[in-house]
């Protein structure tokens, strides 16, 4: 078994790569750092599996080139990058997303919750969860599919057009029309959001009466329709870029 | 199931795509680093990941800007 690295060492490591020109040691080195979260990362990802029934998609080791641009982009030590390994769920709208939060909060005994719903990250809404288990912090993203789309079209438009775009930078067309779906995105998922808790408080008080029933399935078929629309609009806005 | 995937950014396509079992995470896992170091004694900039799924399909719905372009990624299924 490899030798334990030691947080200098790492560091240091981290220092080269922010500079560039990574000699193949460095290369050898970050793939042991790496595969130092292995026992946590499966630990995480399978107790996903096993305990909460979920499917999430795992990716134990970040590739060097996002964690060379991370290094770069924030003034972050290589010990401080917290997704260095970790974990991707989507899930169909906000009431399950935060239901799957509270899940993996009550699974693992050390986690912290970042919530980029209400304050997003140059557009991107999710929910993180990050699992610190045998002293290394492993990242769940936990999305709903709107939110997903939204990030892989993000993520898309910075590989081929701008990788600036993705955190602030780059096209100001292209910020703006990422902003725009963001908020399209947030907008129609507030209003979902909005319409179960009306369904849960009514719930509580009584048993549905047939006529409230018939207004909420009005309300759940125009906002079905406006959650399509929405879609609708947000692939012909990019389609013009 | 373990994916290995080179990714060229600049052009938003994949490279090479290998696939492994999940037995198999030891041996991806030094593809992965022989293929860093190939591509960096060559001078070539790409994107190599690993990553695991159940299935190809879960894959391509979790990660689909690796597999499709723009029209596609715009044209897809929520």
């Amino acid at each position: 078994m490899a030798k334990e690295m030691s947080k200098t060492q790492i560091d240091r490591l981290g220092d080269r790569l922010r500079k560039g020109n990574i000699s193949e040691d460095d290369l050898r080195l970050l793939d042991q750092y790496r595969r130092s979260f292995t026992e946590a990362y499966e630990f995480v990802v399978g107790a996903i599996r096993k305990e909460l029934a979920l499917e999430p998609t795992g990716r134990p080791a970040k590739s060097t080139t996002s964690i060379s641009d991370k290094l770069r982009r924030e003034s972050i030590r290589l010990t401080q990058i917290q997704d260095i390994a970790g974990c991707r769920l989507i899930v169909g709208d906000m009431a399950e997303q935060d239901s799957v939060v509270q899940s993996l909060k009550g699974l693992f005994e050390h986690t912290t919750v970042i919530d980029r719903r209400e304050r997003p990250s140059h557009g991107y809404r999710a929910v993180h969860v990050v699992v610190t288990h045998l002293g290394k912090l492993i990242e769940i993203q936990v999305r709903t599919s709107l939110q997903h789309l939204w990030a892989e079209l993000s993520e898309k438009y910075s590989d081929v057009v701008d990788p600036a775009i993705k955190y602030g930078g780059g096209s100001k067309d292209a910020q703006e029309l990422l902003e725009k779906a963001s908020k399209l995105v947030n907008s129609e998922e507030s209003n979902e959001r909005g319409l179960t808790e009306i369904l849960i408080l009514s719930s509580t008080k009584d048993n549905l009466s047939d006529d409230l029933k018939r207004q909420i399935e009005e309300v759940q078929g125009v906002q079905d329709s406006t959650r399509q629309a929405t879609l609708n609009l947000l692939r012909k806005l990019i389609e013009r870029v | 199931m373990i994916f290995l995937i080179e990714y060229d950014r600049n052009r938003g396509q994949i490279v090479t795509f290998e696939k492994f079992d999940d037995s198999e995470r030891e041996k991806a896992e030094e593809f992965r680093l022989e293929m860093e170091l190939n591509l960096n004694r060559l001078g070539i900039e790409r994107e190599v990941v690993l990553l695991e799924a159940e299935t190809e399909e879960a894959l391509r719905r979790t990660h689909r800007r690796y597999f499709e372009d723009l029209t596609e990624l715009v044209n897809a299924p929520s």
